[in-house]
């Protein structure tokens, strides 16, 4: 296992010269990359190293750092290992490379992402809508979207229904004379 | 003997026949539909009680909406409850059709499943347990025989006020006016 980790660290860091590593416990390497160079370094994985499973596509909205990462996981049937790439795209013009020619199921992860995160990927065919119907707010996975806010707006709310719920642990607390812990104190209704 | 009379026992005869054989949509909204198939099989065995599950909303008399709802599934919900032919009834299933559940600050799920469908019987619980659920049965049933389960006749009666409900939701509107 660490032989193969240290061999694909080794060749992508000399194929690809921003490619930065972190090393994880178990079966898992790393890579963080420029988003242009994205098709180049999939396309290696596939081809070159065997890296043939595309596991899934996942964003994080870094809302402090302006920024989203997408993240590639790559499955080795041979090697049994994972590889997560890495990309930053940044948050006010969200735009990088389609990558669905490599893998067709890319597809339906890009459409998620577009329509959750509004990230755009340049040459992607798809229909309009996904998961969402007639949506018409920001996309609802950013998180500057409130979503709670959203909810009390669009609907109707029983406004006494979670009255019972309220005192909970105060009344247990009261019940079995114990000290109710700070934890509980700060998310206490 | 008079009409009045004789109505009222063809009524009994009627919701007598009407509790003891009702005909579960097999239509699963939410995470609920995972109590369903040990409530029908052996071990709790809903079927002594008359309750069975049916294809297809025509041939149904219930209509059990289990857990959360969409604004998504809310629409072909509403088409699959105006599809049923009468008698039929609404059960809600779960604390999500009650206030939002755990879903309540959810950008798409529906609270208070009453303000879009009639509810005949609510069953509470996150979720409900089997035994729970034929508890809702049972009520359900001795609504039907007492005549109490109208939820049907109210959804005719205040049509409007449960479709500007529906409308609020659902902005925009490809369903027909009317199905039945």
């Amino acid at each position: 296992m660490k032989e193969l980790k240290k061999n694909i660290t080794r060749k992508i860091t000399s194929h690809f010269s921003d490619a930065a590593v972190k090393e994880y416990e178990g079966n898992r390497v790393d890579f963080t990359v420029k988003k242009e160079t994205i098709p180049a370094i999939l396309f290696y994985l596939k081809d070159e190293m065997g890296y043939n499973h595309l596991s899934h596509i996942s964003c994080v909205d870094w809302i402090e750092e302006k920024a989203f990462e997408v993240i590639f996981i790559l499955w080795s049937y041979s090697d049994h290992l994972k590889v997560f790439i890495h990309t930053r795209v940044d948050r006010e013009n969200p735009v990088m490379d389609n990558i669905d020619m490599i893998w067709p199921q890319a597809n339906t992860y890009e459409r998620e992402i577009k329509e959750m995160y509004g990230i755009q990927f340049e040459g992607l065919e798809a229909p309009e809508e996904f998961l969402l119907e007639d949506w018409e707010d920001m996309p609802p996975m950013r998180r500057d979207f409130d979503t709670h806010a959203y909810a009390m707006k669009t609907f109707w709310d029983r406004q006494d229904a979670r009255k019972d719920a309220q005192d909970v642990r105060e009344t247990i607390t009261r019940r079995t004379g114990e000290e109710l812990p700070d934890v509980a104190k700060k998310y206490s209704r | 003997m008079n009409d009045k009379v004789s109505q009222k026992i063809v009524d009994i005869i009627q919701n007598y026949a009407r509790q003891h054989s009702l005909w579960v949509l097999a239509y699963g909204t939410g995470c609920g539909a995972i109590e369903i198939p040990p409530t029908m099989t052996s071990r709790y065995d809903a079927e002594r009680l008359g309750v069975r599950g049916a294809a297809t909303p025509r041939q149904a008399d219930v209509l059990l909406i289990t857990g959360y709802l969409t604004t998504k599934t809310l629409k072909r919900v509403i088409r699959v409850y105006e599809q049923m032919q009468d008698p039929k009834y609404v059960i809600g299933f779960g604390s999500c059709t009650i206030n939002g559940g755990m879903y309540f600050d959810s950008y798409n799920t529906i609270k208070a499943l009453d303000r879009y469908l009639p509810v005949d019987v609510y069953i509470n619980g996150c979720m409900p347990r089997p035994e729970a659920v034929l508890k809702g049965f049972a009520k359900l049933q001795k609504l039907i025989q007492a005549g109490k389960a109208d939820g049907s006749k109210k959804y005719k009666e205040n049509l409007d006020w449960y479709r500007a409900n529906q409308k609020e939701v659902i902005p925009v509107w490809r369903m027909p006016e009317f199905n039945w």
